[in-house]
């Protein structure tokens, strides 16, 4: 029982005597900074000496926009030096520190600039394409960096460099905020721009910039047909000028040209092209009757041409019609063309059976060698007398009463 | 007693290995279902405790089936990879089979001859070579053959109340659960119930003395004596059939299948349809619908009295829609969701154990002697000859189903497919196939890349498809309308579900994909092509899931296998016993009630000669009315149903011996001519259906109006045709059509055109796409867009032009809002539009609101196809508001424009015109979009229609077009406050780009018509180009 008291006492003793101590040190404590050096370049070793009278060692706590840490200084006698780490003198900024030691706040703060070379250039561009006429634009944007890949100080100079057609330009701009940037017009001529920067000797690489031109003008067309005559076969072909934008840039191939014909009887109709070094070309398959056609070309909304009009002459001047088989096989033909040639494959012939002016059956059918056959097949149409309406290239023929049998 | 081996299950054995074992590499990879387990599989060897899966569907729960299967397959593709792991399990299915049917059927007969016949028989018996060669339904196999195991050890516990019987009984009974679900819940009604019947009657008798002294008192009482036995059975194994497969429950509780049932061929009536009837009644059943009067009359003795009513019951369920019986016993819901031929394939097993009876008492038994005496030696050998001949015939032929009807496509080769996906990121999208039936599940096994489409139908969650009646979308075109609708809304909104890839099969499929506004990207090496749409955003990184609880995943990953071990370990003793004869062991009770085979019934003798002799008049007739129906000449009706048939299956040769030789045309003129016609008709038809009615008849000629409905990927095709036919020696023939013989008036044609091609990544390099690879969107400008109502239903419609200097792919998005700005409704433009432009192209619009199609599953789904029908969105509040959004993506694929509108000829009614296709490439599906203006040549509404024919290089097609009639157009909104391209305002784009735009430029140009609601209108051409070269 006694034994317990004495070791009861004892302790409080040993606690409380080391309590004393501790409340000693920390009177007698002083720390001051040594280093006066504010600004380090990056990547530099960066060390923070601290003078001390006693051997004691508190942890330095630093903090960057990298992230925090504590350091472990070493100690050389009276002198504290704290290492900075790697991965935070790499990087510029400020960076904070403080002594983590509960009697003296000492705290402060130094600079990481960054080196003053430049290494890599982050480029940006954009759009990619723009259009001929000065008021569209690209973006070159620049970041200069150095070898940590720290951006470069405000106001650090980049040259934007651009070539188009016999110019080389180069532009002085200066970074803020890291960022180097310039707006690059367009010219009046389309073509291809190459673009690149340059800062403290360190080039960027090479970027290309299509300029197209700009929308079409006005333009004119014309027509170019083997002949002039509606043989429903042969194929007219329109073509328009060279199209070009304001500034006389020939418009970019593709584009897309619509010309609509308009016939005699207000039907109108329509072919397209796309151009190819400016000139659009579209075809049409004459038309199968006498007609007159007028064309005019667009490209919708920006530019039109004039209005052009060509005559398609009558092919066939008359035909001839035979029956046979009970009146049941009517033969047309021959159909013949305008030298008197048999009218080319492909002509279309219509047949219209009338009763009592009631349209029974209408029969299509396209010549062969000049002629067509049209068989009235007993099982539709009954033995009985018809009206028949043939028509051919524009042209009429009716037999009022054709009898079946 | 000296046990001696059973040399028929010896043979029986090594027969079926060998058989089975050889033949299911040939088969089973091209079955209904085999794939899909594998596909389970795979998920389980990559994930075996986590039960979400998302690569079918938006994701989905393996919890919705049975484990035991896929994860046996999983366990043994460690070794050998996931097909070594299928057919390893295979080759388990058929021993346990195989031994399954032994057991059974020595538990029925008692005797070892007689059930050693069963399951030599069984080998060969139809209904399991179809199940195992054609469905490659494992998990039923497996499930079905375990539960005959455990029907002998359930006797024995009934019988004899050991509790080691009850442990093995209840053991199997665990692992038929876990490996199929459906088996032992019907097992249990079907076969369980009629065994404990059965055990009942035996017990009955050991008290009675005889069968014939068994009275209703005397099975009462032996029933209460065994009730606690039966109780204690019943319970305990409804707790394991519940507790061994929890998670998929409590799965089925929350996610209840709500979706709108799916036709199958065993809900059919066999009558009408008779496909169905062979593959669903005639095969499972084969031989043995020769002997029913004898597997009735002795299931119908009063030891197997259950027996018979089970089999009855089954026989009847089995017959699907053909009587209205299995729809009134099941009820609406069940008979849409269960698949009948279950039924069939129960009752088929069922009837083994007599069929191997029969064998028996046939080759050396009473029936031998019998027919011997009765009728003599040969007349016993040739009935012999005959039936072994049938089974083996039946057999042959549905090994051979696969063979002479593939349900299957040919076999696709996967790698370059998986290569693909594994390329620059095609993976971040989701893919969908096209054509590739049940193969798509092998792809999905075998790739990461997630797909929208899936093969398990019961765990669809989008209401897109689950509103359908459609197993995946990759076979839409067998679905009708309901098929085509589902794949047009996803085609149509792809970035909905970030679908960027689409691998086509099937080139039915192509001209819907074109005119959705996809772009074919290249073909692989395997022949499949692959189709893009441009501007879909990837999948996101992280996707939603339906999580379960820890337990749930625990359980459903270590129950079923361990299920498997303590069967194992339980049965293993019986199975050492019986197969190596170590000791020997008492014989079990049941071979105490076998029958002596003394004396055959004269009557069941006689009854199955009259049931033969009726079985064979109704198969003549059947082949009778089958050759009258398929004899092509024998009248005019025949004649223009084979020919029709002949064209829709491209049998041309077939075809050309149906046209009268009078036409004097050679078969190579025809083939010539059939090889010139292109188009949406001839190349992308599929035949639905055809009337004929015949207009005038004589002996020698006929004329026949044939009304033809044509499926087509863009629309339901009516077309009515004047048919001649004339009668030459008894057969009759087509008149020959006569050709369009227009001639293009040069040889050689040349034309310049400008080709674009875009590098896409110019580095090679798995880095993200450097920044100047990235190509400018091109600049569009919205001319005029507006919201309008026709008759009920709203849209937006405009045209937009392409005022960039590149070529470009538009994809146009609306959104409708009410008055307070509520989202009502979102759409793409369909086929309303022209989706790819040159610089500078104009094109009409239109977005039609599309609802989900018979969302309400109470809507009737019209019986009639038409994949064009358009089903309104319906909206809650009236739309007054929209918004446009347009995004130009460069595209330098499908930009043939030289297509000529040559001629038209304007009625009240109707225009009529030709196109002339002034370019070098053949067009197949020429389009023409039609917009219509009122008097103030302002654009009030905008239609479209596909020109039937192709039109081939240089020549013309003639078109006709019926211009709208009930035209209510009312313009609800024509601001262009809210329009969009590429994200950014249309006004100050196009202002900027086009300062001084003439307005209304080609106002000049549109087209007069006479028509009550509209003043003018404007054709513009769009084609879709099948064949590029």
């Amino acid at each position: 029982m006694r034994l317990k008291h004495i070791y009861i006492l004892l302790l409080g003793l040993i606690v409380l005597s080391s309590y004393t101590t501790i409340q000693d040190n920390e009177i007698t404590l002083d720390i001051k900074l040594l280093t006066t050096q504010t600004e380090f370049e990056a990547g530099s070793t960066i060390v923070l000496k601290f003078s001390t009278s006693e051997g004691i060692r508190p942890k330095l706590y630093c903090s960057s926009s990298y992230g925090s840490t504590v350091v472990t200084p070493s100690n050389e006698g009276t002198t504290l030096s704290y290492s900075i780490p790697k991965n935070i003198s790499k990087k510029t900024g400020q960076v904070h520190w403080k002594l983590l030691n509960d009697a003296t706040s000492l705290s402060g703060q130094f600079k990481i600039v960054p080196i003053q070379e430049v290494v890599s250039m982050e480029t940006y561009i954009g759009p990619p394409s723009i259009e001929a006429g000065g008021t569209d634009y690209t973006m070159l944007v620049v970041i200069p960096t150095d070898s940590l890949d720290n951006a470069l100080p405000d106001n650090t100079t980049v040259d934007a460099k651009h070539q188009f057609l016999l110019n080389e330009t180069s532009d002085a701009i200066l970074t803020k905020n890291s960022i180097a940037y310039k707006n690059i017009y367009s010219e009046e001529k389309s073509g291809r721009m190459l673009i690149s920067s340059e800062s403290k000797n360190t080039n960027s690489k090479e970027f290309t910039i299509t300029v197209f031109p700009a929308i079409p003008t006005n333009f004119k067309i014309s027509a170019l047909r083997p002949h002039n005559y509606a043989d429903g076969n042969q194929v007219t072909t329109f073509e328009t000028s060279i199209i070009k934008d304001k500034q006389n840039n020939v418009v970019s191939d593709g584009t897309y040209v619509s010309f609509y014909i308009t016939n005699e009887k207000s039907n109108s109709l329509k072919t397209s092209g796309t151009t190819i070094n400016g000139v659009a070309t579209a075809k049409m398959i004459h038309p199968d009757y006498e007609t007159q056609w007028s064309i005019k070309a667009y490209v919708d909304g920006m530019a039109e041409s004039d209005v052009i009009t060509l005559d398609y002459n009558k092919v066939i001047e008359d035909f001839e019609m035979s029956f046979s088989k009970n009146n049941r096989v009517i033969t047309v033909g021959p159909l013949q063309s305008f030298m008197k040639q048999m009218i080319p494959d492909g002509l279309l012939v219509k047949l219209l059976v009338y009763k009592d002016d009631v349209l029974l059956e209408t029969l299509h059918k396209t010549s062969i060698d000049g002629f067509v056959n049209f068989n009235l097949n007993p099982n539709s149409i009954k033995n009985d007398i018809y009206k028949i309406v043939i028509t051919t290239a524009g042209l009429e023929k009716t037999v009022n009463a054709l009898q079946l049998w | 007693m000296k046990e001696t081996s059973n040399k028929y299950l010896i043979a029986a054995l090594l027969l079926g290995v060998a058989f089975h074992g050889t033949s299911i590499f040939f088969t089973l990879e091209s079955t209904y279902d085999a794939l899909i387990h594998l596909f389970f599989a795979d998920h389980y060897a990559h994930s075996w405790f986590e039960p979400w899966n998302y690569e079918w569907y938006t994701g989905f729960t393996v919890m919705s089936y049975p484990p035991l299967v896929h994860q046996s397959i999983a366990l043994f593709s460690m070794i050998g990879g996931l097909k070594f792991g299928m057919f390893s399990v295979a080759l388990i299915s058929i021993v346990l089979f195989i031994t399954g049917v032994y057991r059974f059927s020595l538990l029925i007969t008692g005797n070892k001859t007689a059930a050693g016949y069963a399951a030599l028989l069984a080998v060969f018996s139809s209904s399991f070579v179809e199940t195992l060669h054609v469905f490659g339904q494992l998990p039923s196999i497996i499930g079905i053959s375990v539960l005959m195991h455990a029907l002998p050890e359930i006797y024995l516990w009934l019988k004899t109340g050991k509790y080691w019987y009850l442990a093995t009984s209840l053991s199997l009974i665990a692992v038929t659960v876990t490996s199929h679900h459906v088996t032992p819940i019907f097992g249990m009604i079907f076969f369980i119930f009629p065994l404990i019947g059965m055990v009942i009657m035996d017990a009955a008798t050991e008290q009675s003395g005889s069968i014939k002294a068994v009275n209703f008192k005397a099975f009462l009482n032996s029933f209460f004596k065994l009730f606690k036995r039966i109780i204690s059975f019943g319970l305990l194994s409804l707790t394991i059939i519940i507790g061994c497969i929890l998670p998929y429950w409590i799965n089925s509780k929350n996610n209840p299948i709500t979706q709108v049932p799916i036709p199958h061929g065993s809900r059919d009536n066999f009558l009408e349809i008779t496909s169905s009837g062979l593959v669903f009644f005639l095969i499972p059943w084969g031989i043995l619908l020769i002997l029913l009067p004898y597997i009735f009359y002795r299931y119908y003795s009063k030891r197997y009295l259950f027996f018979g009513l089970s089999i009855t019951i089954l026989t009847i369920l089995g017959t699907g829609g053909t009587t209205s019986i299995p729809l009134l016993v099941l009820g609406e819901t069940a008979f849409n969701i269960l698949t009948l031929d279950r039924f069939t394939l129960w009752a088929s097993i069922m009837s083994l154990p007599l069929l191997g009876e029969f064998a028996y008492r046939f080759i050396q038994g009473d029936l031998k002697t019998l027919i011997q005496s009765k009728f003599g030696a040969v007349y016993h050998r040739i009935i012999g000859g005959i039936l072994a001949g049938l089974f083996i015939f039946m057999t042959i032929f549905t090994m051979s189903l696969g063979y002479f009807r593939p349900s299957q496509p040919q076999q696709i080769k996967m790698l370059p497919i998986v290569n693909f996906l594994n390329q620059d990121d095609h993976d971040k999208w989701r893919f969908l196939t096209l054509g590739f039936g049940d193969q798509m599940a092998w792809l999905s096994a075998q790739t990461n890349a997630l797909t929208v489409d899936g093969n398990y139908h019961s765990a669809r969650r989008l209401p897109e498809l689950t509103t359908r009646p459609i197993e995946r979308l990759e076979n839409s075109k067998f679905k009708g309308v309901a098929g085509i609708g589902s794949l047009q809304q996803f085609l149509t909104t792809p970035e909905k579900y970030n679908l960027k890839y689409i691998f086509s099969n099937d080139k039915f499929y192509d001209p819907m994909l074109y005119f959705c506004g996809w772009q074919r990207l290249r073909q692989l090496e395997n022949g499949i092509m692959v189709w893009e749409r441009l501007n879909v955003p990837p999948v996101s990184s992280i996707l939603p899931k339906d999580d379960v609880s820890k337990w749930q995943k625990l359980l459903w990953g270590i129950i079923p296998l361990l299920t498997v071990l303590i069967a194992f370990v339980l049965n293993i003793q019986m199975l050492w016993v019986n197969a190596l004869k170590t000791k020997i062991k008492e014989a079990p009770v049941f071979l105490k009630y076998k029958i002596e085979y003394t004396k055959f019934s004269n009557n069941v003798l006689r009854v199955t000669h009259i049931w033969s002799i009726i079985l064979a008049l109704i198969v003549c007739f059947g082949f009778y009315q089958f050759y009258i129906k398929n004899d092509s000449q024998r009248s005019p009706e025949n004649a223009i149903i084979a020919y029709y048939d002949a064209l829709d299956f491209k049998k041309f040769e077939t075809a050309y011996n149906l046209i009268s030789p009078e036409s004097d045309k050679t078969i190579a003129q025809y083939m010539l001519e059939v090889s010139v016609t292109d188009g949406l008709l001839s190349s992308y038809a599929k035949l639905d259906a055809i009337e004929t009615s015949i207009t005038t008849l004589n002996d020698s000629s006929a004329t026949a109006k044939v009304i033809t409905y044509w499926i087509t990927p863009l629309e339901k095709i009516e077309r009515i045709d004047y048919k001649t036919l004339s009668k030459q020696k008894g057969k009759w023939y087509l008149k020959s059509k006569d050709i369009d013989s227009d001639l293009p008036p040069d040889q050689l044609y040349s034309n310049n055109t400008t080709g674009y091609f875009n590098q896409g990544r110019r580095r090679i390099t798995t880095e993200q796409t450097h920044h100047e690879d990235i190509l400018k969107q091109p600049v569009l400008d919205v001319l005029s867009a507006k919201l309008v109502k026709f008759d009920t239903h709203y849209a937006i419609i405009g045209e937009i032009q392409n005022i960039d200097n590149v070529p470009a792919d538009v994809v146009l998005k609306g959104t409708l809002y009410n008055e307070d700005n509520k989202e009502l409704a979102t759409y793409n433009a369909k086929y309303h539009i022209k989706h790819k432009l040159m610089p500078k192209e104009t094109t009409a619009f239109k977005i039609n609101f599309e609802g989900i199609a018979w969302s309400k599953t109470k809507d009737s789904i019209p019986k009639t196809f038409n994949p064009d029908e358009f089903t309104p969105i319906e909206l809650e509040e009236q739309p007054v508001k929209f918004n446009l959004q347009a995004a130009g993506n460069v595209s330098g694929s499908d930009l043939y424009k030289n297509i000529v509108l040559n001629d038209i000829i304007i009625n009240e009614d109707k225009i009529e015109g030709s196109l002339f296709n002034s370019g070098l490439q053949e067009i197949t599906v020429p389009q023409l979009l039609i917009s219509y203006y009122n008097h103030n040549k302002t654009l009030v509404w905008v239609d479209h229609v596909f020109i039937k024919e192709g039109i081939r290089q240089q020549r013309k097609q003639d078109f006709k077009y019926s211009l709208i009639t009930t035209s209510v157009v009312k313009i609800i909104n024509d601001s262009m406050n809210n329009i969009y391209v590429n994200g950014l305002p249309n006004e100050p784009i196009s202002n900027k780009i086009v300062p001084n735009r003439i307005e209304n430029h080609l106002n000049l140009e549109l087209q007069k018509i006479n028509h009550p609601d509209f003043s003018y209108m404007k054709i513009e051409t769009n084609a879709y180009i099948g064949n590029p070269n």
